[in-house]
This record gives structure tokens, sequence and C-alpha cells, in this order.
């Protein structure tokens, strides 16, 4: 075969490697639109099903990408998010202004990453080991807020309250801005390109000047944003809260983000579009083990297995460029 | 003599690249083969097949007469093929008596318990065979410095008793001790009729060596060369596939250089390896720093970057204090440093994301935003200007050969149009024709005015590129010698040792 071939062929490889998860959601999609003409299903309603499950775990799985481009990792997303939602709820119930719900929301999550990245920071430690610590004050901040802010189980906001903004195109309105502000920093400001180059070498990039403490901050806050956000949209689409509220956030994120095609050791190769395409396959997949009646313990082993395909693949392919020349 | 290796006709793609095309190698009991060739002529490839780190594509591989086909490094090293690779093989956070004994721990293994007493001491006995009795089973691997660990390396293949020993481009990482320890290894192999496959770029070194010389060119075999055909220019040319045009090492004596100091420093000191260290460096200058491994030297160039804080004494750059990395990079210093994978470069990022990230304040607009072009830009002229050769920007860098890996570590600081640059061991691991390519380029940014200090611990480097050389031992400065046609190696290691 001659060069010009193999060159050829090497590059379709990488083109495939890039598209893989995009072509997975396209199948994924194929897939749910025959089902649901299969079973006559409701396909707007559907549609508008998938997307309220999706767009909350996109949102903070793109904030995520930011920690997880530093190679690092966050196990209290989902308890933060909780926490933030809680305060944004009772932040609405005194002053009956969703602005002000916002802000708290905002304020609460990025004020609980900062702390997370400032700590590991001051003691010199690993962040995902303060997240783990963070995890357990977290959870029990959720209940002593529930315990003497609400009924005992329950934190709530009347639903009349939020119902204007519990819309599809308020939704995605937010999504599509915190994305493309995401994807903004992300490839065209300083800090995604530090933050790319700290997750891919850490000492290397300490030694051309980067600091990498104060990029772990400034990640940590980027994605405290995206939990901020992912709390207020919580509130609108569920006002009733409990200690179950965005239980399962910080796994379906990790998933999300796999799925998406992000690479678990972060670096160059990490991309925002990871987060969307990751969560919207796996709430479509999610919808379409449903569709084949699938009980939701099945339907955990699938997600696994596929989650595990998909690390060893990136992996593999990454062992096969750093063979010695 | 008998016949204990053979290799035949075998090929190995990595992708798009052809790495080795039908070749075919054989060594003899009782011989030392050197292998020798530019970066990615395929050396360091067929010797890791031999040793059962991968397959090949095609071809076949015979181990004293039968058939070779090695599922693992393991695998060939029980069967009496061991490795010593060029980077870094062993873990940090275990003992040094691990180590050497890791995947046999079992057979430590008494009851529930490991006989932690006998590990430690027949791994002692290893280090002590090797002649690296400094070393201490029990400690932990980690704690050491970078040749250390080669050494702990090099007594686990040697616990296994191999009947072919391959060595790649170790010494290179090592000081004189090291590579002593190595060259009495490889003399002990021989005399044993034995089997050793050297692979350096270091052509005295190789020469020396070798009984035999066989040099690869672009994944094929182009020549090999006896004992009594050894020619420095025939080998180079055989490697590189023309004359060398121009002279190694710059031809200068006469010194041209000014008096304006850009950088001085004043009693620097800093644990064991620094200590009362003062110098100047003049615009226009490259200054030679070196001495043995342990000598300071690479401690010097992490503080004078402002990576190392000393724990007294003060060093300017024309004439204002460098306070951290960021501050010495905006008062325009570089640093490549001497470990290139770890230190110098991000290895799963492109050449672009390399050469770019020192200079994001350089081409971004306002120093915050990004513009592709201008990015491109940037980067594309290093590329062209160092002769990087790659498929374009965007390739990523751990599919470079070393040359040019370490270009790309080159083109991050020349990108900056840095006027001050510490170049740690510069030219480690990289083949002759880069190595021109990086001294010539040194004497241009000499010639341009810029300053460099130059650490290294190729005595022949040092002299042949250096204004003035420091010597450094035990911290300190040992000897201040100035360019001159007559300064010798000899005159140089006198005052190291």
């Amino acid at each position: 075969m001659d060069n010009e071939k193999i060159i050829r062929r090497e590059k379709i490889k990488n083109i495939i490697f890039q598209v893989a998860p995009v072509v997975g959601l396209i199948i994924m999609f194929a897939l749910f639109m025959i089902l649901a003409v299969i079973k006559d299903i409701n396909i707007p309603y559907s549609m508008k099903n998938i997307l309220n499950q999706s767009v909350i775990v996109v949102v903070v799985a793109t904030g995520a990408i930011f920690i997880y481009t530093l190679g690092s990792f966050d196990i209290s997303l989902g308890a933060n998010m909780c926490v933030s939602a809680l305060i944004g709820a009772m932040a609405y119930n005194r002053t009956n202004s969703l602005l002000a719900m916002l802000a708290f929301c905002l304020g609460t999550a990025v004020l609980i990453s900062s702390v997370c990245s400032i700590l590991a920071s001051v003691f010199n430690l690993p962040v995902f080991v303060t997240t783990i610590a963070m995890l357990s004050m977290l959870n029990a901040g959720v209940l002593m807020l529930i315990g003497a802010n609400g009924t005992g189980d329950i934190v709530q906001v009347p639903a009349a309250a939020v119902s204007a903004i519990n819309t599809t195109w308020f939704k995605l309105l937010v999504l599509v801005a915190y994305l493309a502000i995401s994807i903004f920093v992300f490839n065209f400001l300083k800090l995604g390109r530090q933050e790319k180059f700290v997750g891919g070498n850490p000492e290397c990039a300490r030694l051309t000047g980067l600091n990498n403490s104060r990029l772990a901050i400034l990640g940590f806050i980027m994605a405290g944003i995206g939990v901020g956000l992912g709390a207020f949209l919580t509130i609108t689409y569920a006002p009733t809260l409990s200690r179950n509220t965005a239980s399962s956030v910080g796994m379906d994120v990790i998933i999300s983000i796999v799925f998406g095609g992000m690479p678990v050791s972060g670096g160059s190769r990490s991309k925002i579009y990871s987060a969307v395409v990751g969560a919207l396959s796996m709430t479509l997949l999610s919808q379409i083990m449903l569709m084949l009646n699938l009980n939701s313990g099945i339907s955990q082993m699938v997600k696994a297995i596929i989650f595990i395909l998909v690390v060893y693949i990136s992996m593999s392919d990454n062992r096969k460029n750093i063979l010695p020349r | 003599m008998k016949e204990s290796l053979r290799i035949e006709n075998v090929s190995k793609r990595f992708g798009s690249t052809i790495a080795l095309d039908n070749v075919s190698i054989e060594a003899r009991d009782g011989e030392i083969l050197g292998l020798i060739g530019e970066n990615g002529s395929g050396k360091s490839t067929v010797t890791s097949i031999y040793a059962g780190m991968q397959k090949a594509d095609s071809g076949e591989m015979f181990f004293y007469g039968n058939k070779w086909n090695p599922a693992s490094m393991n695998d060939a090293l029980k069967q009496g093929v061991g490795m010593i690779v060029q980077e870094n093989g062993t873990v940090p956070g275990i003992s040094v008596a691990e180590n050497i004994y890791l995947g046999e721990i079992g057979d430590y293994r008494r009851g529930l318990l490991v006989d932690r007493k006998s590990l430690v001491a027949d791994a002692q006995k290893c280090l002590d065979d090797i002649g690296a009795d400094h070393i201490r089973a029990e400690m932990i691997c980690g704690v050491l410095d970078f040749q250390d660990r080669k050494l702990v390396e090099i007594a686990k293949v040697m616990a296994n008793d191999p009947k072919i020993l391959v060595v790649d481009e170790t010494t290179t990482a090592l000081s004189q001790k090291g590579r002593d320890i190595i060259y009495s290894i490889m003399n002990r192999m021989k005399n044993e009729g034995k089997t050793v496959i050297f692979i350096s770029h270091d052509l005295d070194e190789i020469m020396n060596v070798c009984d035999r010389l066989t040099v690869l060119r672009d994944g094929k075999i182009i020549r090999t060369f006896e004992k009594d055909e050894f020619e420095e220019n025939a080998i180079k040319t055989s490697m590189i596939g023309r004359e060398l045009q121009g002279n190694y090492y710059r031809d200068d004596y006469e010194s041209d250089v000014n008096g304006e100091v850009v950088l001085k420093a004043e009693h620097l000191c800093l644990g064991n390896q620094l200590s009362d260290f003062s110098f100047e460096l003049h615009k226009g200058e490259i200054l030679g720093v070196g001495g043995l491994s342990h000598c300071g030297m690479h401690t010097l160039g992490k503080v004078l970057f402002g990576a190392l804080d000393a724990e007294s004494g003060t060093f300017t750059v024309n004439g204002e204090s460098v306070r951290s990395i960021s501050d010495a990079m905006k008062k325009q210093v570089g640093y490549v440093a001497k470990d290139r994978d770890t230190e110098s470069l991000s290895l799963d990022a492109s050449i672009k994301d390399n050469i770019a990230i020192a200079g994001l304040d350089k081409f971004g607009v306002r120093n915050f935003l990004i513009l592709p072009s201008r990015e491109n830009k940037y980067v594309n002229k290093q590329v062209e200007a160092l002769s990087i050769k790659c498929s374009g920007a965007n390739q990523y860098v751990s599919a470079l050969s070393g040359g040019n890996k370490q270009k790309v570590a080159f083109g991050k600081w020349l990108a900056r149009e840095s006027e001050l640059l510490i170049l740690d061991c510069p030219t480690r691991g990289v083949d002759i024709g880069v190595k021109q390519a990086m001294y010539q380029l040194m004497y241009e940014m000499r010639q341009a005015g810029k300053s460099i200090v130059l650490i290294s611990e190729e005595m022949a480097e040092l002299i042949g590129m250096s204004d003035r050389l420091l010597v450094m031992k035990d911290g300190r400065l040992a000897k201040e010698l100035k360019r001159s046609r007559e300064l010798s190696e000899a005159d140089v290691i006198q005052y190291m040792i």
C-alpha cells in the first residue's frame, strides 16, 4: 500500500474517532424515532421530556468540563447543586424574586466550588480530595437546611411562581447562552487554553509560567456557574426540593462526559461538545431502554458496560500513539 | 563466535510511518553490537520488538537458533533477553527492592506475609553486584534522582542474568559514574560470552565500546561496520545519508563578548546543591556550566528561571530581581529542562499547543483573546524555521522523534523571542544531524546578541560551544575557564572530581 493511501487511512481513522460520539448520538436518535413510530408514542411530548431530562445534565456537565480538563475530578457536584437549589428556593420564599433565586443559586454554587479549589491550593492537596470532604459537609448541610426551613422533608417554591419560566424555550435559552460562553472561554480565551495545557502536563505547565492553583480555582468557578444554573433550572422544573434532589447528577455528569468522547485524563483533547453529545446520548439511551420495557437495573448495567467500552477504546487509541518509534 | 540473536526481514508501521522496513540484524556471543542512527531511524523499535515490548508486522526472530516470539518484556527477560530503556521505568511510590523484584514478590511470600528481609537483602546484592552500592534497597524509589532510578532499572534487569542485554540510549541520562557502571556490566557480559546490543547517539562512546556497528536510517539497515572499519566521518555519512556540512561546534576562538551584564547571581545557596555560587552572564555570551551529575548545575538552571527558590543570595536579570517563573518570562528568559518529556513538553498535546502556550501574551489580543490566524502564524513560523518534521502543527508531540520533540521545546522559547535562554542538556538524546542544527542555532542566537546558559554533562559540547565555562563541584564554583583552542576535556575534568 502506498504512503498516500496510508496517510489518508490514518486521517479517516482520526476523523472517525472524533465524530464517533456524534455518530453514536445520531444512531440513538434514529433508534428512538424508529421505536417511537413502532410503538406509536407521542414524539413531540417524548422529545420535550428528553430535553427536560437532559438540559440540566448538559449545563452542569458543560461546567464540569473545566474541571475534568485539568485532569481533576469533583464528586460533590450533585450535593453542591442540591444545596444551591435549597438556598435559591429559600431566597425566593423570603423575597418572591426570581432574580434573587438565580443570584443565590449561582452565588452558593460558585462559593462552594471555589472553597474546594482554594482549600486544595492552601493545603496543597489534589482537588478531588477536598471535594470528597465537601461532599460529606454538603450532605449534612442539606439535612440542616431542609430541617430548618422546610416541612422537615422538603423545601418548596410555589409552582405558580416558576411556571412562567418552566418552558422548553427558556431552558434552551439558558443552555445555549451558557454553552456559547463556555465554548468561547474554552477555545478563544487564554484561560481555556491554559486549562487544557495544565491537564496535559501540570509540571510542564508550571515550568511555562502557568499558575496551576489559580487556574484550578478559575476552572472550579466556571463549573460552579454551571452547577448554579443547573440548580436554578432544577427548581423551575421540580419546585419541590428534598434530600434526593440532584442525587444522581454527579454520576450522570461523569458518564455523559465520557459518552461524549472526553478523555478521562483531561488535557488538550478535551472538548465542550462532549458534554452536550454525551448527555443527550445518555438520556436517549435511557429512553430507548424504557421503550423496550427494560427495567432500570438492566438500564444501569448497559450504561456501565458502554462506559467501560468507551474508556477502553479511547485509551487504547492513546496507548498506540505513545509507542516508541 | 556463535550466533545469539537473529532478526530477519522484520517490518513495522506506526500508522503512516514506516518504522522498520525489512530489517535484518544478527549478533554473536561475546560481542557488543552497536546500533546507531538518527532519531526515528528504527533502532529502538527493532530492539523493543526483540525484547517483547511490541510485535512486528512481519518477519522472523531467533534466539540461539530457536524461533523467538516473546509475549511481553517480562517473558523475554525470563527467557534471557533484558532491555534497559531510555526513559524512566521505575514505580516511584514503592521501595527499590520492590521495584527490582516487581512481579516476583510472590517468590518471597511466606504464608500470608512477604519476607521483606530476604527481599531487601537480595535486592541489595543486585545493586552491589552492578556497583550501585550507594543505593539502599529499602529506600522509596521516588526519592532517588533520575540516574539512581536508572541504576535500579539496570539492577532489575541484571537480577535475571540475561544472555542478551539491550541498552537503549541509557547512557545519555547518566553521569560519568553511571556510564562507568554500564560499561563495566557490558564488558563483564562480553567476557562471559554473552551479547550486548548498545544504542547511543554518542559516536565517540559507541566507537569506543562496540565491536561492530550497524547503522539504520529511515527504518532500513544501511551498513554494518567491523571494528577495523570504524571511521567517524564514514559512520556519520551513513547515518544521515549525506556529508555533514560546516563545523559541528563553532570554530571561532576570539572572545568578542561585550561587557553588558544581563544576568548577575550573587552568593546563591540552596541545600547541598548550591553553595555561595556567584557569576555574571554577558550579552551575546554562551556560558557553559558543567560538572558531575550531582554537582548542582541542574538545580542552578531551575533557580535562575525562578522555578526553585534559593535559600539565600540574589540574582538579577538586567538589574531586576526575578521572583517567579512568570516574572522570568516577562524579562524574556526561557528555560529548556533536562527532562524533556516530563518538564519541557506536554506529549499528549499538539505541536501548536506546546509552542503557543508560552506565547499567549505575545500573540493574544489584549493578552486574553486567542485568534486562530495569529496563533497559526506564530506557531508555523517556528515549525518552518526549525524544520520540525511533522505532518502539520496539529500533530501530537508524542508521535515525534526525540530530535523533533527537542525542536518543539526550543521553539516554545524562540517564538517568544527570549533574550536569555537557560538550556539544560539541550542535545540529550538527539542525533548528530539535529545536534549540529542545535549548535548552529545557539551560535546564531549568540551572534544576534542573545545570551545562553548552557548546562551540560557532555564535556565536548561545553568546550566546543562556550565562551566561558563554569565548572561546578558540590554546589560550588570549582573553576572558571575561558574559551581556548587548547582547552581539553582533561583540563575540565580535574576540577570536576
